[in-house]
């Protein structure tokens, strides 16, 4: 599993400036990595032309052992007719039952199943969305800020249960939240400023596991690392 | 919702019959020109019976006529909200036929089919049918994205399941529009009638034109007020308690 | 200062000139009852030969239609003379409009039926009970039918009646025998249309079985009447002589291009026609002056509206009529 990007060029129909400029990286073998660097620099456009989403790029976006893509992003709806629940259990394909149930109740929702999506608080209608995205046969996982409004310590459970739940699937992780990214995310994609001449880097995270035991002193090394790329 | 329908239509039809009365009074016209109170209670007392049933007539052939136009609104829409060729095509055509007024049209209608309840309803139909058109399509044409995105990029969408999500999420101005084009609905049985029928409240209107006699006239306005004011009501009414049915969820909540 | 004076004077003196030549022209309106065509050669006329302006009057002659009234706009000052047929004018009457009759225009009402010669002639009101009649309900039509219809004992039963429309296809589809038409104008359209596809065809004409329901008359306010007798005198005489050039054969040839100017919709040849069924209905015979009123037709119109419940109560129409 592979998934590579040379000189990646994007600009916006309706823009004259482009948002990403020259991007090549890497990222190999599967894991829970991450995409992190200030607002606008391009990360949001990225995600979207690894998922197909936006065609009209220049460079090369190439994933071996990836065939399946899928992009989920925070503010995501679920239709109102019906509650939540009802919904999931039409997307849930045949033969995942348990592990639908199984993330409920990590995700913490089965109080909420019967309620309808607007009626949900913004964390836990972020949390039903990645459920339903997680039900779905996928390769490459890309999630855009899409535990917004989580609570710290739901997250990390989440963030570590996804990585032992899914072992042989590639996510990317966009997160404005640097202790996260650096603690539980492999291979961090960090964008520069765009004033600045740094460009993109790939800096190693921590990758913790579950029950894992923190060392504080090399996670601060990996988050100045990380502060210092961008 | 119903009754506020009704004294609004009340106190506006008050508010012109007393500014007809003070232009009566004030240039001292004939009952001729002007009916007085007199003449327009004699007049109510006369024809408000089979003013009723005329209204009731032209009633029915409204409501056929609406229900005919959100089908094919709906038909049109659904069929034209895709941007491919077809789409745009249907849309084009839709929006140019749309500007030949109906009423240009009507007497090619009552050639075609006679003066009889096909050419009312026709009419009445494509009176109401534009205007809902254009919205009908204005919705099915503009995606939701942050609900649809999931379908999409999953495989799992469907044309009825496209159609359900932006229907859902633009179900008051459905229903507002729909309650809207009641009116229309009325207007082109009533022009329809006015024109070419034998019978309906647009008839009589134009017998009592025929006689100049406005006081008739103003008791078929009455009656005509009144009555779509009941039906939008019920309309309005109906569209509420869909939208409750649809959105509150089985715990009670509502959107 | 002296010069000055001298233009202030002058200017003042032009100004005078110009308003006393505008102040010599009365300008007033004049509402017919139906748009520009040729059965209403005779007003087009008067103002296109300058009838009106050799009187002293600036005449606006305008179209009618169902929505333009004479007499509403005659009550509301927006014009000062009209045209409107009897039934209008009793109407009004009833309803306390104080409306004087000048002239009546037509002495033959153009209110008639066209039927085939292939069917049996109307001879008597009797011959009309089997057939097919078209009525326009709300119509004069339909009061004179009824009218008829009573005269002869004919009860709905023993017609058909069908309610006509704009839309002349069930005559030509012989759906309806009896179809309503203004015989000077869409009776000769429909005559021939007939003809050209080798049909011949009857009028039915309610005055050859003694009714007569009077058509249209020049009307004024009774105010105007009582306040500008000079005026109502000078445009009823111009307005006449305007029928009388118009309804005169030997200028027909420039009545109808006066017509052709304001009526674009016919053809040449069936405004001719037009003309000569117009000349029948207002001059009937070369002894008639145009503008007389029957006042018996006015008198007898006034009972069958009575009759037929279209007025409450009588209005003595006769003594609104000054010729």
């Amino acid at each position: 599993m592979r998934l590579e990007c040379y000189n990646l060029n994007y600009t916006y129909p309706d823009s004259e400036v482009p948002v990403i400029r020259d991007l090549s990286f890497s990222m190999e073998t599967p894991g829970f990595n991450a995409v992190f660097g200030p607002s606008g620099v391009g990360k949001t456009s990225l995600a979207k032309l690894i998922a197909g989403m936006e065609p009209g790029f220049s460079g090369k976006i190439i994933t071996t052992g990836i065939d399946t893509i899928l992009y989920s992003y925070n503010l995501e709806r679920l239709p109102g007719w019906s509650g939540t629940g009802n919904h999931l259990d039409k997307v849930t394909p045949d033969g995942k039952q348990q592990l639908k149930d199984r993330l409920i109740s990590i995700f913490e929702l089965k109080n909420i199943l019967e309620s309808r999506f607007s009626k949900l608080s913004m964390g836990q209608q972020n949390r039903i969305n990645l459920v339903r995205y997680l039900l779905q046969d996928f390769d490459l996982l890309i999630m855009d800020e899409s535990l917004a409004n989580v609570d710290e310590k739901l997250r990390e459970t989440i963030i570590l249960s996804i990585k032992d739940l899914f072992p042989a699937k590639m996510f990317l992780y966009i997160s404005h939240n640097l202790m996260e990214v650096s603690g539980l995310c492999r291979d961090v994609l960090v964008f520069g400023k765009p004033s600045g001449n740094k460009g993109c880097s790939i800096i190693g995270g921590r990758d913790y596991t579950k029950g894992y035991q923190p060392d504080k002193e090399t996670l601060d090394r990996t988050m100045l690392e990380i502060m210092n790329a961008i | 919702m119903l009754f506020r329908r009704i004294y609004q239509f009340l106190i506006v039809y008050f508010i012109g019959l007393i500014f007809l009365l003070l232009i009566k009074a004030v240039l001292s016209l004939s009952d001729y020109v002007i009916p007085g109170v007199g003449l327009i209670t004699e007049t109510f007392g006369q024809v408000l019976n089979t003013y009723f049933f005329d209204v009731m007539n032209t009633m029915s052939v409204t409501v056929l006529g609406q229900c005919i136009s959100i089908a094919m609104a709906f038909g049109v829409g659904i069929a034209g909200r895709k941007s491919s060729w077809m789409g745009s095509f249907i849309k084009v055509t839709a929006y140019n036929i749309q500007a030949y007024p109906i009423v240009a049209l009507a007497p090619i209608i009552f050639i075609l089919l006679g003066d009889g309840f096909i050419s009312r309803l026709l009419i009445a139909s494509m009176i109401c049918y534009f205007p809902l058109l254009l919205s009908v399509l204005g919705i099915m044409a503009t995606p939701v994205e942050d609900i649809e995105h999931f379908y999409i990029i999953t495989g799992r969408m469907r044309w009825q399941l496209e159609v359900k999500i932006r229907a859902f999420e633009n179900l008051s101005k459905i229903t507002t529009v729909i309650s809207g084009s009641a009116t229309l609905a009325m207007a082109g049985t009533i022009v329809a009638e006015f024109i070419a029928a034998n019978a309906g409240i647009g008839y009589s209107i134009r017998v009592a034109l025929y006689q100049s006699d406005l006081a008739k006239i103003l008791v078929a306005l009455f009656m005509i007020g009144i009555i779509i004011s009941i039906y939008q009501g019920c309309l309005e009414t109906l569209g509420e308690q869909i939208k409750t049915r649809w959105s509150v969820s089985k715990g009670g909540n509502t959107i | 200062m002296k010069k000055k004076n001298l233009i202030f004077w002058m200017f003042l003196f032009a100004t005078a000139l110009v308003a006393t030549s505008h102040a010599g022209e009365t300008e007033l309106n004049y509402r017919l009852k139906w748009l520009f065509n040729t059965s209403v050669a005779g007003d087009i006329y008067a103002e296109a030969k300058g009838y009106f302006r050799e009187a002293g009057l600036k005449v606006n002659v305008r179209e009618g239609s169902p929505e333009k009234n004479a007499i509403n706009e005659l009550e509301l000052g927006h014009s000062d003379f009209g045209v409107a047929s009897a039934d209008q004018v009793i109407r009004a009457l009833d309803k306390g409009a104080k409306i004087i009759v000048l002239a009546q225009l037509f002495q033959v009402s153009p209110m008639q039926w066209i039927y085939r010669t292939d069917q049996p002639q109307i001879k008597t009101l009797e011959d009309l009970k089997g057939r097919n009649i078209g009525i326009t309900f709300g119509g004069n039509d339909e009061t004179v039918m009824n009218t008829l219809f009573a005269k002869a004992g004919i009860t709905k039963k023993d017609v058909k009646i069908f309610g006509v429309r704009f839309d002349f296809t069930p005559f030509f589809k012989r759906e309806v025998d009896v179809w309503p038409v203004y015989f000077n104008s869409q009776g000769v359209i429909l005559k021939d249309k007939l003809e050209k596809e080798g049909e011949k065809v009857y009028f039915f004409n309610p005055a050859d079985f003694g009714v007569n329901f009077v058509a249209n008359s020049v009307i004024t306010s009774e105010k105007t009447w009582k306040n500008r007798p000079d005026m109502v005198k000078k445009f009823t005489a111009a307005l006449l002589k305007g029928w009388e050039a118009a309804m005169e054969p030997s200028n027909e040839a420039d009545v109808l291009m006066e017509i052709k100017k304001k009526d674009k919709e016919s053809n040449d040849e069936l405004r001719r026609l037009q003309l000569i069924a117009t000349r029948e209905l207002i001059k009937p015979l070369a002894s008639i002056k145009i503008g007389t009123i029957d006042t018996d037709a006015w008198k007898q119109t006034e009972t069958i509206m009575l009759d037929e419940k279209q007025i409450k109560k009588p209005v003595h129409v006769e003594t609104m009529l000054k010729n």
